[in-house]
């Protein structure tokens, strides 16, 4: 099988875990993921804030080359997936000129609402060499993957479950909660740094309360917000990780400390005392 | 209702020794301009304060999500783009989903932030519009974003240095980007898209110019 890859900026630099993660997990389940040759920005938050046609325009460019390609798009980044999908709403409209030639009728789709699909959540179980026993964790969506659901096509964008049936397939203890889809505050904490550090303490704390150990997430702010939170404390650790990072562990035998060296709250000694990581 | 009245009295004040605004002196020149240009049936929101209870930064704003739609069908345009609110909005659609008569809130602060960017107005949350102008700059030069570069540029920004200087955040901004660089979170050179040129393009244009 093979997919257009949109891998979308932070997959560059600030999760460029995740990229790794990525990349080991399809590979081992045997999906070729072909990156959009020279793709460019998204525009996030920031195009859709000053400029509407730059929103439109920018993924407009990329949806053009995956058209080329005539490939399934998937985006492991929810601003990305939720940009792509609004800008093809858009295109439809034919209320923007846009310079390239483009329909908007790729499929777009989110990486784990591709990947737990039944016969993907199949083929995972059957790669599992180390199942994540006793690991109780909590699934964090956020925003931008689920809503605004004529948007994105969650249907149960209350309580999702993508992430959740991923993490329970490679046999981790997934615990129900009723902050999934709360806004972690985004980008707002780099100009307004009281606004972010409160909606994401109030997660943090959500998920502690219901007893996870860790948190799995999709989206790069989403981790990094996250997981840099918990930079000054040092009472109660509970690490941040992206679902392929879980996939990859339950896929080796062995796994490796060096994949979590990026993560501020480090998951080595969680995972040490689980025994899932030598 | 309580809320309603505070938030227009709350008006009144900003722009002190004028007349007292009448409801419905405006006409709804404003409403139908951005009913056209958003598409968003506005006049069906009926002030139930859904939006509003489940924003989850509204007790940051100064004018409230439900208020600010009622300032939409008022005409009360420069009251919003004076706002907070516009630049304090996350556009996490939790408004726009939980709307029970569609009335997509969130597109509509969109929509009054992307004027707000091209009024005369300073913007109340200057921090703010100014990161989102950065992070374009930034993109129209490479194609892509890094975010090593974008935090530099934003930083570095006159009205941003001056402001983290005032708060003393300099130091703990830097130090988290020390520790950033450490970890390898951020990278200083990252791959440019060979796209510069049409993008620029793009970006040069939605700024009217001719190319
Ligand atoms: S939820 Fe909709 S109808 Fe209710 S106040 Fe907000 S915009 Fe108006
Ligand atoms: S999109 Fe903006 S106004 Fe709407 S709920 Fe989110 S933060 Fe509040």
């Amino acid at each position: 099988m093979r997919l257009s890859f949109y891998p979308g900026c932070s997959l560059e630099g600030m999760a460029s875990d995740y990229a790794r993660s990525i990349d080991a997990v399809f590979r081992n389940l045997g999906i070729d993921l072909v990156e959009i040759e020279d793709w460019s920005c998204c525009g996030a938050t920031a195009a859709h804030s000053i400029s509407q046609t730059m929103s439109v325009l920018l993924p407009a460019r990329n949806l053009a080359a995956a058209e080329k390609m005539g490939l399934d798009l998937v985006s492991p980044c929810a601003m990305c997936f939720n940009r792509l999908r609004f800008s093809q709403n858009m295109i439809k409209k034919k209320v923007f000129d846009i310079p390239w030639p483009v329909t908007g009728n790729v499929r777009v789709h989110d990486m784990t609402r591709f990947l737990a699909e039944p016969p993907m959540i199949k083929s995972i179980k059957e790669r599992i060499l180390r199942p994540l026993n006793g690991l109780r964790v909590v699934c964090y969506y956020g925003c931008q993957m689920v809503r605004p659901p004529k948007i994105t096509g969650y249907t149960d964008y209350e309580n999702p479950q993508t992430i959740d049936r991923i993490a329970a397939a490679a046999g981790a203890q997934v615990i129900d909660w009723s902050y999934k889809a709360t806004c972690c505050g985004a980008s707002i904490g780099i100009a307004r740094r009281e606004i972010g550090e409160s909606l994401t303490r109030r997660i943090l704390q959500k998920a502690q309360q219901a007893g996870a150990e860790a948190i799995v997430v999709s989206c790069p702010l989403c981790q990094s917000n996250l997981d840099m939170i918990q930079k000054d404390r040092s009472k109660r650790h509970t690490p941040v990780f992206y679902f392929t990072e879980m996939l990859r562990l339950s896929f080796e035998e062995h796994g490796d400390p060096k994949w979590f060296k990026m993560h501020f709250t480090d998951p080595v000694p969680l995972l040490r005392a689980k025994g899932l990581l030598s | 209702m309580q809320n309603i009245i505070s938030g227009l009295n709350q008006a009144h004040e900003n722009d002190s020794g004028e007349e007292r605004k009448l409801i419905g002196d405006r006409g709804d020149y404003f409403l139908n301009r951005m009913q056209g240009e958003t598409g968003v049936d506005i006049s069906a929101c009926y002030q139930c304060e859904r939006c509003t209870n489940a924003c989850p930064v509204s007790h940051f704003m100064d004018i409230k999500p439900h208020q600010a739609i009622r300032y939409v069908q008022l005409g009360w345009r420069e009251d919003l783009i004076k706002s907070s609110t516009i630049w304090i909005c996350l556009s996490c659609e939790m408004c726009t989903t939980y709307c029970p008569y569609e009335v997509e809130v969130a597109e509509i602060f969109n929509h009054l932030r992307n004027m707000a960017a091209h009024s005369s107005i300073t913007p109340k949350e200057k921090s703010l519009a100014v990161f989102h102008q950065t992070f374009l700059e930034v993109l129209q030069k490479s194609g892509r974003v890094n975010e090593f570069r974008l935090m530099n540029t934003y930083y570095l920004k006159p009205d941003i240095l001056h402001e983290r200087i005032k708060n003393k955040t300099l130091k703990e901004d830097l130090l988290l980007g020390i520790t950033l660089l450490r970890k390898g979170r951020l990278k200083l050179f990252t791959p440019k898209s060979k796209a510069i040129k049409e993008i620029k393009r793009v970006y040069s244009q939605t700024r009217g110019e001719i190319v």
